[in-house]
Order: C-alpha cells, then structure tokens, then sequence
C-alpha cells in the first residue's frame, strides 16, 4: 500500500546563530520584555548585573503588545541599530 | 522556496498493519488514523478546485506551509469525507491570519483547542451535529474535522506535545473541537449572516479555545436570570481576561432570551457588562494588572465598562453567542479564550462549495 506523507512539503529553512561577541564590556545592552507578569522586572535585574559587571550601558527597553507572537519586524531593526546586543526572556 | 514533491511512503498492504505502521512514524494523535493511501488523498482533494500545492495557511514560528495536499491527507487520516474539505479549509485560511496567533495559541501552557463553529446550510448539507450531545461524540464530521485540525498542528506544524506544544494540561478538544450552530428554532440571525456573508454562503469561525465550562440552571425564567448564570462563568476568578468569550446558549435558554425579545446584541451588553470582578477582587486573587485594567478604561473604552471593575473582554462583540444542543436541558456553556490578553482574535472565512457543488 502506498501512503502519502502527512508532513509538511516546505524544504527545512536554514537558521543562522548571530556570530559571538568577542567581548561584552562596556557594550550597549538592550532589554526586550514581552509584557507578562514581571517580565520588565526580571531583564532589568538581568541587565544590571551586566551594568555592573561589564560596564555596560542599558539603552532601550522594548515591549511587546503580544506575548506569545514574534516580535514586530520594525521593533527588531531598530533595537539592532541601538545596541550590541539583546536580552530578552519569558515572564510570568 | 519551491515545495518538495510530497513523499510517498510503502506500507504494509494488510491494513492492521498500514495502521501500526502510521503508528510507528509518529502521526497519529495516540488514536488510530485511516491510512493516507493515494487514492484516498485524490478524492479528497478533488473537493477543492485549486491546484494541489496552493498554500491555504502558514505557521510563522516554524516557517512550515500547509498545502491543500497535506490538508487532504490528514483529513483522510482523520476519517474525514471529502466533502468536509472545505469546512476543514476554511478553517485554516481563518487561523491564518495574523491576528489570531497561531503560534502562540497552538504552543502556549495555556493549551488551547481551535474550536471552529460553522455556521450556516452546508453545515447541515454534509450532516453536522448542532443537536443534542454537541460536544459529544457521535457525529462523524463534528468529530473528523475536529480531528483533522489536530493532526494537521501536529504532523505539518510540528506542535509535538512536549516539545513544541507546551500545554500545562491541555484540554480535551485538543482532540477535537468542532460544532455547527443550530438554525432550527434559532431567534437569531445566524453567525455566517451576522458576519455579513451573503445569502446561502456558510462560515466557520476559528476560535482559541481554553476548555468548556458548563453553565447549568433549570430554576432561571427569564433573560436575566439566565444570562447573569452565564457572566457568573465567564467573570470567575479562573477565566476572567481580556480576552474574548464564546457562549453557546442551549435550546431552553435561548427561547427564555428569544421570547423576551431580546437581540443578541443586547445579550451581549447584558453579559459585557455583567462580567466583572473589582478591583479589589482581583488584587484579592494576585490577579490584578494596572497595564491590563488602563487597556479596558483608557481611551477608547467601551461605555459599558465600569470603573473600579474589570470586565471579561473589552467590549460586547467580544462575546460570540448562539445557540446549540439538544432541545432538553438547561445547559448552556461558556468557552473561555486562551491567553491572559488578548493573544488571538477568533477569526471566520467562508466556506466554499466543492467544485461539484452537490452540497449547496
């Protein structure tokens, strides 16, 4: 008996890891928070161990309306124009 | 990027054993599942005129495509007849759109369950359930279609319990969650009507369901009385969001609401404005949100939300009510929304009638 394949036909999509950063002193933090319970509070403590680690500088706090949706297009790029890298996580 | 060419598997010609072997690829929802064979899949897609590989919905997290091809197998897996493809595919161009989160609300702890409501003549023309045991089993397209939803999350979508499903318990229409509205003895234009499709067109509508809560009272004569049983359900401490609602008023509640006079529109004032806790109440309960309360009683607030209350929801169309279930009983019931928020915004498409168009 021959059998379809329920799966989906859409080839694997490549992912890509961003490269590491060499160093994260005195690097430009920003804070992704997705608007559930804490969440804000949690990144913030977070990124002031950064601060006070690493020397480095919290500069944009982002939300999202949506916790569970990805994050808009528009909010990632210009997050990635502000800063060296993101912290962002589950609150709740 | 191109789709693949769908695989075709060899099975076990003995069809105890086809079924063992869908068992042991991983396809099946824990039930057995009809084997897809190729024929099957053919009758089932000549239930929709357009070309095999035409993508009807897309899984934004996983980047993954269905196809009308891998719809068909999985509603031959379901046990589904062809012609129920097109509540089936309805369905999904519905839950495509972005404002009902198909990410979030097929992977959240919250566990929700697309229940689809379909509304309208082709319901009764491939002989939908909206009679009595509604949510029961029993009736083949309530329950394969249902079905098939399930199994297309999973084998096309990958949401792997456990894995990338992440329900905290899950609910029990997250094997199948399908109903039709009952027309007979409906006070109330029906949803596919209320929803502006034109005469004879049928809807479904794709909702994230939370579970089923029964709202039982044999003793209420009049609206409110029912009514205030059904708000009662929706504002308890464990359901009360901002999230949408739908109620199914069964037959004996209804013509309480019907024969009054009331509109479904006033219904939904009545049950808007309600559905409340305090705000004390819901600081009580460690569930209180300043972000969540300014949303309902910040600017463009409804007039019905009233301060120093949270209200289920934002305004009155957020609550889908019809009717449905047997003529015998006082049980309607409330489906709470997933998510805290608003995370998905039910969604409806229009059925389209196989290009034979025997079931117009």
């Amino acid at each position: 008996m021959q059998l379809y394949s329920p799966l989906s036909t859409t080839p694997k999509r490549k992912a890509f890891r961003a490269p590491p950063l060499a160093s994260i002193d005195g690097l430009r933090i920003g804070i992704l928070e997705n608007g559930k319970l804490n969440a804000e509070e949690m990144l913030n403590e977070v990124a002031a161990l950064f601060v006070e680690r690493n020397g480095c500088v919290v500069r944009t706090l982002a939300s999202k309306s949506n916790a569970s949706a990805p994050a808009p297009g528009n909010t990632l790029v210009k997050v990635a124009q502000e800063v060296d890298f993101l912290i962002t996580g589950l609150g709740d | 990027m191109a789709a693949l060419a769908p695989r075709i598997h060899e099975a076990p010609d003995d069809l105890l054993a086809a079924i063992d072997f869908c068992y042991e690829q991983g396809w099946t929802d824990g039930l057995p599942v009809v084997p897809p064979a190729i024929d099957r899949v053919k009758a089932m897609l000549a239930a929709d005129s357009r070309p095999p590989e035409t993508v009807i919905s897309h899984h934004p997290a996983t980047g993954l495509d269905l196809s009308l091809h891998a719809a068909a197998v999985n509603a031959v897996m379901a046990g589904c007849l062809p012609e129920y493809f097109p509540v089936l595919v309805a369905a999904f161009e519905a839950m495509d759109r972005p404002d009902f989160n198909f990410h979030g609300s097929t992977a959240s702890t919250g566990g929700s369950a697309p229940l689809l409501v379909v509304s309208g003549p082709y319901a009764d023309a491939i002989g939908m359930n909206s009679d009595v045991n509604l949510f029961g089993p029993g009736n083949r397209p309530n329950a394969t279609i249902g079905r098939a939803v399930r199994l297309i999350l999973r084998n096309v979508f990958q949401m792997l319990p456990g894995i990338s499903d992440k329900s905290t318990q899950g609910n029990p229409g997250k094997y199948s969650f399908c109903i039709a509205e009952r027309s007979r003895g409906n006070p109330w234009p029906l949803l596919c009507e209320a929803q502006g499709y034109a005469k004879g067109v049928s809807s479904v509508t794709a909702y994230a369901g939370g579970g089923f809560c029964n709202v039982e009272n044999h003793g209420g004569n009049t609206p409110e009385q029912v009514l205030s049983s059904v708000a009662d359900t929706m504002a308890n401490y464990g359901c009360i969001t901002l999230g949408q609602t739908v109620v199914i008023l069964a037959p004996e509640h209804m013509k309480i609401v019907g024969d009054a006079g009331w509109t479904r529109e006033r219904a939904q004032d009545f049950l808007f404005s309600q559905a409340k806790r305090s705000i004390e109440g819901m600081k009580g309960v460690g569930k209180y949100r300043d972000r969540e309360y300014d949303k309902q009683h910040g600017e463009g607030a409804h007039a019905l939300a009233e301060v120093g209350f949270v209200h289920r929801g934002l305004r009155p169309d957020d609550i889908l009510i019809t009717m449905g279930g047997g003529d015998a009983g006082g049980h309607s019931c409330f489906i709470p929304s997933w998510s805290r928020g608003r995370g998905s915004i039910m969604q409806h498409a229009p059925i389209a009638l196989p290009p034979d168009n025997k079931r117009s």
